[in-house]
């Protein structure tokens, strides 16, 4: 326990504030990963989403920004069917997800689709989400085993140097309770990445952390951005959005208020509706 | 207090202990069967699955155990159509019927407790299985059970406790497990203090390795509830 507790942590070790660069914007060449269009959200008779569509190329990094309430998450979380979206299409990698209409319900036709379309996108939440009944490890190691079916030594293997990846080897053997927020953050980015996703999606991954262990979550982040990943995030982070993004994408009450890239949106938006947000953020940081 | 009457009492009571042993372990492994059958048709979403269930737990939970060891052992043995069956040789033993009627009434409780585990898994860490493309079936068996199974141990310890105690109305049906080699003896004796002080003594050992097997059970499966020190 207490030689867990003095190894160094690589990645807390460095700097917050980063050299100022930005990520490359998004090239129109690439091939589509994540498609999403005309998704319409009611939660009773709230509307969340209005007929939102979404974009996001190969090595895009996109963030949906928003007010609370604006439908950000459950944009994101429309892309890998943790919600049903009750309108529109889902398109991954060039696979459209099958709906059907039952019972005046919209829901996904063949949960054997939906499944293996999920192990393409791993999903990154604000709680963290480990499982609480296994070590780091086991954690890291479970979808790709009991899912994908990769034999347990070669998990293992990639397990281990995902979690050196994200600075927690040191924690393999420890279970989810012994972590602090960003070094379970930083595991349930492992877990994600250790499916070898096609896609990230990330909702709020620092949203629920104490503000000094933020930092080190958002430079696994950018490390995987700078890799070419592409990812899809919703984020409270103006800053750390302007920095990893190729598209930054501002929702206000279920629809697109204005998208494009990070620096015209959050230095120079044309919506009203941006402006007054980014000053509220301004002025509360 | 005749201490030699309670000493000479031991051997044929511990006797009967192997009796009692048996009839709490077939209750308990039927009704545990029977339990997660239970829980998993009431949260299956399906109307007639949950209707049927509901009143399963309902009626054994809600009548006295006495009554359903006499209905099963006394009552089922009116009904022609059972006498006749395939399943009489069975039903026509006390020992089944304490057993069906044990096991009936545990599985309705241990169903409920299981549910309730069921029920506490954050969801949370359900949607992170979903996320990652489990199936229906292995997030069920990977993530939701072995979360839920640690969580019911200590609400299931009680109810082995009580499945202990409870097997003493085996005796009503002539069964000669404990309570009823110890009333026997009562019969022949008249030493009505003494007998059942020693039938006590001995369901309370029973409790007391029982408890400590649940209890070593919970200690070995959360390793994750001590690490948090």
């Amino acid at each position: 326990m207490d030689q867990h507790r003095i190894a160094i942590d690589p990645i807390a070790s460095v700097d917050r504030d980063g050299p100022a660069h930005r990520h490359p914007p998004s090239n129109p060449a690439a091939t589509v990963a994540v498609q999403a269009d005309g998704i319409h959200k009611r939660f009773g008779s709230l509307e969340v989403l209005k007929g939102v569509s979404l974009t996001a190329r190969e090595g895009d990094v996109v963030t949906l920004i928003g007010s609370s309430g604006s439908g950000k998450s459950t944009l994101l979380r429309c892309i890998n069917m943790l919600e049903v979206p009750d309108e529109g299409r889902v398109t991954i990698c060039g696979e459209t997800i099958a709906m059907k209409t039952a019972r005046g319900r919209t829901l996904p036709a063949n949960s054997r689709q939906v499944d293996r379309i999920r192990t393409s996108l791993g999903m990154v939440f604000q709680s963290f989400n480990l499982w609480s009944h296994m070590t780091i490890l086991e954690n890291v190691i479970e979808a790709p085993v009991h899912v994908l079916g990769v034999p347990k030594g070669e998990a293992i293997d990639l397990a281990r140097s995902l979690l050196d990846k994200v600075g927690i080897l040191g924690k393999a053997d420890c279970y989810p309770i012994q972590l602090s927020g960003g070094q379970q953050q930083r595991a349930a980015i492992a877990r994600a990445l250790a499916m070898q996703p096609k896609v990230m999606l990330f909702d709020e991954p620092t949203s629920a952390l104490d503000p000094e262990l933020v930092g080190e979550v958002l430079r696994v982040i950018r490390q995987l951005a700078d890799e070419g990943r592409t990812m899809i995030l919703v984020t409270h982070e103006m800053d750390f959005a302007r920095e990893v993004s190729s598209k930054v994408v501002f929702l206000h009450q279920g629809r697109i208020e204005e998208e494009g890239a990070p620096d015209r949106v959050l230095t120079s938006p044309e919506s009203d509706r941006v402006r007054q947000f980014l000053s509220r953020r301004l002025s509360a940081a | 207090m005749n201490w030699t009457l309670m000493w000479d009492s031991l051997p044929r009571l511990l006797a009967a202990l192997p009796l009692t042993l048996q009839l709490v372990a077939m209750a308990l492994a039927f009704g545990a069967v029977l339990a997660f059958a239970t829980a998993l048709l009431r949260l299956s979403g399906n109307r007639v699955a949950v209707a049927l269930t509901s009143a399963y737990t309902f009626i054994f939970r809600g009548t006295p155990l006495l009554v359903q060891i006499f209905l099963i052992y006394y009552g089922l043995s009116q009904i022609d159509l059972i006498r006749d069956s395939v399943l009489w040789p069975v039903l026509s033993q006390p020992m089944w019927c304490a057993i069906l009627a044990l096991a009936l009434n545990t599985g309705a409780y241990t169903s409920e407790i299981l549910r309730g585990a069921i029920e506490t898994v954050p969801q949370g860490q359900v949607e992170a299985a979903r996320a990652c493309g489990m199936s229906r079936v292995r997030l069920f068996r990977r993530i939701v059970l072995p979360m839920a199974i640690r969580q019911m141990l200590p609400a299931y310890g009680n109810e082995v406790i009580l499945m202990v105690k409870a097997s003493s109305l085996a005796s009503t049906i002539t069964m000669m497990e404990i309570t009823g080699v110890a009333r026997r003896m009562i019969a022949q004796t008249f030493a009505v203090f003494e007998i059942f002080i020693v039938a006590g003594i001995l369901y309370l050992l029973i409790n007391f390795v029982a408890t400590r097997l649940i209890k070593h059970a919970e200690w070995r499966m959360t390793p994750y509830l001590r690490a948090r020190a």
